[in-house]
């Protein structure tokens, strides 16, 4: 893939109090030739300024606002920079930046990629965590009628002309069962993409809990 | 006859407050009039809140009140609630707004 390819692929990452890892994070992505856009989603940490000395354009909410508002941050100010094509990417070091390319070959003939690790890889997870993931997966394909092998991926890639079909606007966790309900209520053509997640202690302690599971059911049903 | 006293004073301190602050349209403020004046009247003559219950198949007039109370409550909560929502889209359209406007600054100045 060219530079001039690159260029008009934006990088989209949404990072909450991740100071300790996300100079490297955004290193590991800009290194590669990719504009990148880190939301700081209003952190108490220097999330914003390690951003920058990694090489992104870094944005900050004044008031912290979920991870949903903060990529939709970033995905409008991709497609204002001229963006042809927007991935997001995990702040937390768990995505491997030699992904990104797969994501963006297979929009050759989609106007989604998904990332998908139970195609791919997985790296340093437990057994618990696996089987949480394959039942959040089992019920995610109930609800949104698709049949995927790894509904809640937060590495996927999208044409800039499918933006507007998937605006998020659940500001919080839900946002990534919206998106599932907007691609397949949208008629877009999807597609998932093997990919590598490493997690690490740092990621692990970032994750999701049963309670966060419930609110965010709470938030996919009662909320916009 | 105390409670009776307590209980209009608190209606009309509530019309009151609702009248000093009114910017609804004219007929909103008619229909919290009518509701203010049903209870007053409830108050002042319970017999009333009876016979209006017979009227449409409930034993009390307590429960009547009660009936009614819970169904205004819910429906303001629901207002409430949607307005909230609505609400929260605003903030966070206005801080997207604003942390792309002061992103677009820092890279015009960047050095």
């Amino acid at each position: 893939m060219s530079a001039a390819d690159r260029s008009g692929t934006w990088v989209v990452i949404a990072a909450f109090n991740e100071a300790k890892v996300i100079r490297d994070v955004v290193a590991s992505v800009t290194r590669d030739g990719w504009p990148t856009v880190v939301v700081d989603d209003g952190s108490r940490d220097a999330t914003q300024a390690e951003a920058k000395l990694g090489g992104a354009v870094a944005l900050r909410h004044t008031i912290n606002r979920g991870q949903g508002a903060a990529l939709q941050t970033g995905i409008t100010y991709a497609l204002r920079h001229g963006a042809r094509y927007i991935v997001t990417f995990d702040a937390d070091g768990q995505h491997d930046a030699a992904d990104i390319p797969l994501l963006i070959d297979a929009l050759a003939d989609h106007d989604i990629a998904l990332g998908s690790r139970f195609l791919g890889k997985v790296e340093g997870a437990s057994a618990r965590r696996m089987a949480m993931l394959r039942t959040a997966t089992k019920v995610s394909n109930k609800m949104s009628g698709m049949k995927l092998t790894d509904s809640h991926c937060g590495l996927r890639a999208f044409r800039a002309t499918a933006a507007p079909k998937l605006t998020i606007t659940q500001d919080r966790m839900a946002h990534a069962s919206e998106l599932l309900r907007k691609i397949r209520t949208s008629g877009m053509r999807v597609t998932e993409v093997p990919v590598t997640i490493r997690y690490t202690e740092h990621s692990m302690s970032k994750g999701q809990g049963g309670i966060q599971a419930v609110r965010i059911m709470f938030d996919y049903f009662f909320r916009a | 006859m105390i409670i009776r006293i307590l209980l209009l004073c608190g209606i009309a301190a509530t019309g009151w407050l609702i009248f000093l602050r009114r910017n609804k349209l004219p007929i909103h403020i008619m229909i919290v009039f009518v509701g203010l004046g049903a209870g007053a009247a409830a108050v002042v003559s319970p017999g009333l809140a009876d016979r209006a219950a017979k009227l449409v198949g409930v034993g009390r007039g307590a429960d009547l009140i009660e009936y009614i109370t819970i169904v205004v409550v819910m429906f303001v909560l629901m207002h409430y609630y949607t307005k909230f929502v609505e609400l929260q889209s605003q903030v966070t359209h206005l801080t997207r707004e604003l942390a792309i406007l002061r992103g677009e600054l820092d890279e015009k100045n960047k050095p």
